[in-house]
Formats: C-alpha cells, sequence, structure tokens
C-alpha cells in the first residue's frame, strides 16, 4: 500500500526581476508504508525544496500530493497542523529552541498535549539514548554542533511520527553521530508501519538506507529504482554521472575463522571481502576492480573468481562498460577500449571475472 | 544654581520621607497612568505586531511605513486629537472624561501602542526563518507558534515595553493639554515641573525631577532584570 503518492508536483519562484525560476517539474513517485525511499541529487537540485513541501512548509506551484489516499495540497493552516503531527522533518543544520535540552525535546509532545508526567520517561530514554544524560537541564543554545544535532535528532524523533523526512541530516555528523543516526535509522525501518525519506547527495548513504532510491536532477526525477538498478544501470548520462556506477549485492556475512577474512553468501554464490561483518550486509564493488579474463587466469591472488557470460558491450569513447551475468547475478565492469578489441568481447562471450577482496566494500 | 540643585534634591528626599501627600499623589498619577497606559497597549499590540510580523498580506508595506511613522508621533497633537474627540462638543463629548486621568491613559495609549507593535513587529520578523519552521514541523498549530516566538523575542519586547514607558512617564504635551494639569487630580510629574518652574519654584521642580529620574531608574531596573534574567 503506498503511504505517499505524489502526483504532477511542481514548484517555481517568482524572482524580482520577474523571471521565473523552476525548481521542481512534474515530479511522479509514490512511496509504500515501511519504505525507506532516499531521494538522491546534486546540491541545488530541488532535494530540500521537494522535501520542505512533503512537510507542508510550502506549497506547491502545481500538482497533488496523497497522503493515505488523502490530497494534503492546499489544506487550510488548520488541517496542515493535523498532517504534520503525522510527520517528522529533520533539517541539516539543527534548529533548537532557547531552552534546555528536556525541554526541547518535549515539546512536540507538550504540544501535543501530553501530560509532563506522561513525556518524562520517554523524553529521559531518547536523551539517553543520544548520549546527553546529565546534560538535561543545560540550555540547549549552549551545545556544540554535534550535540545539538543530537537534540534536533531525539525532538524529531521521540514523537515517533508515522512519516520521517531526512534532509541531508548526516551531512556534517562526526562519526559518533553518524553510528547513532545509523541506530535509529535501523531501528525505523524494523518497524513496518513506519515510512522514511531521505534527501542525500551521497551515493553511499543512499545505498546503505534505500529499498528504492529517486534519482532528482534538474527538477525531475529521473529515474527510480533499487540501488541495485540505479547504480548499475543509470538511465541516462546525466545520472550515470551523477551515481557513478557500482557493482551493488546484499547477502550475508559471516567471518570465517580460520582466514580472518568474510565471506557474503547472496543466492548462489559467495564473495570473500577482508571486512569484517556478521549478518544481512550490502556490499559494493567499484567496475574498475573487476577485471576480465578469456580463459581461467592462473596464478591470481584474487580471491574472488567467477565464469561467466557478456549481456552487453557499451562503448563509451575509451572506456567501455561491459555487463556480465554470473549465475543470477549481473557484475558491471569498465574496461579500455583496447582491452576490448584485445579480448575480443561479444555478448555471449564465455568469460572469468576477478577482484580483490580488499575491493568488495561493504557498508 | 548648583546650590539650588543641591537645594532640589535635600527637599525631594524631605518630601518623599516626610511622606508629604501631594508629592505622593502626583507620582500615584503619574505611575498609574505610564503604566496602565503602556501595559493596555502591549495587551493590544503584541497581537497585532506578531500578526504584522508573521504573515504576508497586501499592503504590508504600507502599514508598517504608517506604524514606523506613529512610533514618533508628536504627543502633543495627539493630545489635541484625543482632546478635540472628548471636548464638551467633540464626538465623543458625551462622555464626560476630559481632563481626566482616563483621557491621559487613553492619550498615552496611542502614543504608546505604535511603539510596542512596531518593536514586537521587527523582533518576531528577526527570529530566524529555520526555527519558525522547525516548530511548524514539529507539529506546532498557529497560537502554539506564536506563544513560543513571543517567548523567544522576549528580551527585544520588553526593550519596547521600555521605551514606549520612558516615553510615557516622561510625557507632557498630551497630558497637559487632555489631563489639564489638575491639582491632586490628573497633575503628573512632569505637569507639575512644568507648573513650579512658571512660578518659580525651581527647588520643588529639581526636587519633582530627581524623584522622577530615580523612579524611572528604578522601574527600568526591575524591568531590565526580567528582560535578562532567563
Amino acid at each position: 500500500m503506498s503511504i505517499l503518492e505524489i502526483k504532477n508536483l511542481s514548484k517555481s519562484f517568482d524572482l524580482k526581476d520577474k523571471h521565473e525560476i523552476n525548481v521542481l517539474l512534474d515530479v511522479n513517485f509514490s512511496v509504500q508504508k515501511g519504505e525507506c525511499f532516499v531521494i538522491i541529487g546534486p546540491n541545488g537540485s530541488g532535494k530540500t525544496t521537494l522535501l520542505r513541501i512533503l512537510g507542508l512548509l510550502e506549497n506547491p506551484t502545481g500538482g497533488t500530493i496523497f497522503f493515505n489516499d488523502k490530497a494534503i495540497t492546499g489544506l487550510s493552516a488548520k488541517d496542515k497542523v493535523k498532517f504534520r503531527r503525522k510527520f517528522s522533518y529533520v533539517r541539516q543544520k539543527p534548529v533548537v529552541r532557547n531552552v534546555s535540552v528536556f525541554n526541547n525535546v518535549a515539546y512536540g509532545l507538550k504540544i501535543r498535549g501530553m501530560r509532563y508526567r506522561d513525556y518524562t520517561e520517554k523524553v529521559n530514554a531518547i536523551i539517553e539514548t543520544v548520549g546527553l544524560k546529565g546534560m538535561e537541564k543545560k540550555n540547549a543554545r549552549a551545545l556544540s554542533g554535534g550535540e545539538m544535532q543530537r537534540v534536533a535528532i531525539a525532538m524529531n524523533f521521540v514523537i515517533s511520527p508515522e512519516l520521517y523526512l531526512l534532509d541531508e541530516v548526516s551531512a556534517n555528523l562526526d562519526q559518533l553521530n553518524h553510528k547513532l543516526l545509523d541506530d535509529f535509522i535501523i531501528k525505523i525501518k524494523q518497524d513496518k508501519t513506519k515510512t522514511i525519506i531521505i534527501c542525500t547527495h551521497d551515493r553511499f548513504e543512499a545505498i546503505k538506507y534505500a529499498d528504492r532510491i529517486g534519482v532528482l536532477t534538474n527538477g525531475t526525477i529521473s529515474q527510480i529504482g533499487t540501488p541495485e538498478e540505479v547504480f548499475t544501470s543509470p538511465k541516462d548520462e546525466f545520472t550515470a554521472h551523477f551515481v557513478g556506477y557500482e557493482n551493488i549485492f546484499t547477502g550475508i556475512a559471516r567471518v570465517d575463522m580460520e582466514s580472518g577474512l568474510t565471506s557474503i553468501k547472496m543466492d548462489d554464490f559467495c564473495i570473500v571481502t577482508s571486512e569484517h561483518k556478521e549478518g544481512p550486509v550490502k556490499l559494493y564493488i567499484h567496475p574498475e576492480s573487476i577485471i576480465i579474463a578469456k580463459n581461467p587466469p592462473e596464478n591470481v591472488s584474487s580471491l574472488n573468481l567467477f565464469k561467466g557470460i557478456v549481456e552487453e558491450v557499451r562503448e563509451l569513447g575509451n572506456t567501455c562498460h561491459v555487463i556480465i551475468k554470473c549465475e543470477s547475478s549481473t557484475f558491471l565492469s569498465t574496461i579500455t577500449k583496447v582491452s576490448l578489441i584485445k579480448l575480443d568481447l561479444h555478448p555471449n562471450s564465455e568469460i572469468y571475472i576477478n577482484f580483490k577482496a580488499t575491493d568488495v566494500k561493504c557498508l | 544654581m548648583f546650590e539650588e540643585i543641591i537645594e532640589g534634591i535635600l527637599e525631594a528626599l524631605h518630601l518623599i520621607f516626610t511622606f508629604d501627600l501631594e508629592i505622593w499623589n502626583v507620582i500615584g498619577v503619574s505611575f498609574r497612568v505610564s503604566l496602565t497606559s503602556t501595559f493596555l497597549a502591549a495587551l493590544f499590540a503584541l497581537p497585532i505586531g506578531s500578526f504584522i510580523g508573521l504573515r504576508t498580506f497586501r499592503g504590508k508595506k504600507e502599514l508598517t511605513n504608517l506604524i514606523n511613522t506613529f512610533m514618533g508621533f508628536p504627543p502633543v497633537v495627539m493630545g489635541l486629537i484625543i482632546y478635540l474627540l472628548l471636548t464638551r462638543n467633540g464626538p465623543l463629548g458625551s462622555l464626560g472624561l476630559l481632563y481626566s486621568t482616563t483621557a491621559m491613559i487613553v492619550a498615552q495609549f496611542f502614543l504608546a501602542l505604535p511603539i510596542i507593535t512596531g518593536t514586537t513587529k521587527a523582533a518576531i520578523e528577526s527570529i530566524e526563518p529555520d526555527l519558525k519552521e522547525t516548530i511548524l514541523s514539529l507539529g506546532a498549530n498557529e497560537f502554539q507558534l506564536w506563544g513560543e516566538l513571543i517567548k523567544h523575542s522576549k528580551k527585544s519586547i520588553i526593550a519596547g515595553f521600555l521605551v514606549a514607558f520612558g516615553q510615557a512617564i516622561s510625557e507632557v504635551g498630551a497630558v497637559m493639554i487632555v489631563g489639564g494639569n489638575l491639582r491632586w487630580e490628573t497633575r503628573t510629574f512632569t505637569t507639575a515641573i512644568v507648573e513650579q518652574t512658571r512660578r518659580g519654584d525651581f527647588g520643588m521642580a529639581i526636587a519633582l525631577g530627581t524623584i522622577l529620574i530615580v523612579l524611572a531608574f528604578i522601574t527600568n531596573y526591575f524591568l531590565t532584570r526580567m528582560q535578562t534574567k532567563d
């Protein structure tokens, strides 16, 4: 069931010299309940405007947004409040009120009519989770940037909304805060009644969190698909240029005590990585790291060696993309034009691919 | 001259500590009129000022210009307008309010209103839009947002209140015209000083001036403490 449906959404701003600037043009997509939908796009592509419109902080110029099949565009101020209370909008730059940490975090619950004795426990618990225990009485504006971001996360997450709108939230986070946000997002993702929309320009973040990715370029969604689809077959040149190419897979990781390496079990084969991981992981291999050989290579150090069939060859000037099918998975390898001629690759050619365990990165 | 000042200050102390009834009456009238008018003005100015500050509407710029003009409105002219309205043959003459403290409160109310409205509007407008949006996105309704923004601009609003109160207590033209400087009834510090100076009783005039300054200082001290307290 789709919780959010965006139809023909557009937004333009009037500039002072009477010129109109179109920030969003005919944006269409829908988000399923329980899904983590990541909108990826370069700076200035309209991500923040889109998220602000979804958060009912800005009115679109045209188009409609449906939340649970109800149109939420063009609402009265009173109705907007009703829907905003189901959402949570975390911005890139944290903004806190000039009151204590506790009061900042409690604010959303307080204005929903909750009593002090009913929210105290909840607020204190989340303050502890974000690592600010002992700072409850401190003025939130006197905190460091990272601590302030943690207050912002706590105050937006404590209200436990149906829809989370996160705008480049990890852009300014240090490692500790990144981990904290990760834990929160993983927890929210487990709750299938909660839906997350994340805007980011960081492709690795998109791969890590997304169930599906929407690529926003020049104010329109140019492609929607799973991370695997978007990163191995970008729809147009611009998307390809922006997202880059990656081989993305999901599997279950297990550390082999003897070798100290991790083997990741996928549907019909295993990939070995030097990173230590356990449990379900997403992994990516850069296309330039995948080496193609006509015959089974001998004396190579690569731990990952697979037999496959060339599915497609895309020539891109000096370089070529070779799409290779190994069992049920598809790999993308970037090679030079010279190599292509030397290897004499055509669709349906039988080849071998290999890559080093150190080239397999886990997210 | 110097001697006269010293004499005036000593007389001031004498008048206060001997509980001179007339002096205390003047103090009472001055403070009652100025505080009442400023508080009443604030009661109206806070919602008006924040409404103008929060909303965008046609004619906002013109309205802002009007408020700014009225912030520096000559009190004497305000006194004249209220006088013409309240005089026996005026449109509100039947109310019989001329030469009463009520008339003085009305005149000072209209002088204070644009000052507090203007400062409230500016304070609300100067709040970073991000904060407004954060409060809204956390689920606040318009009234809750308003309360939060007023709390946030407390300092500027108190500053506006102080300016308005300062103007009211030191104002002479309007209260003179509509109050009539009636002894025991509508005589304030400022009108009393005018009266004493005209009579050549400089000692009393200086005494009144000194008390006015000290009391204004004490009032401002407490309001400023309120302003800086977090």
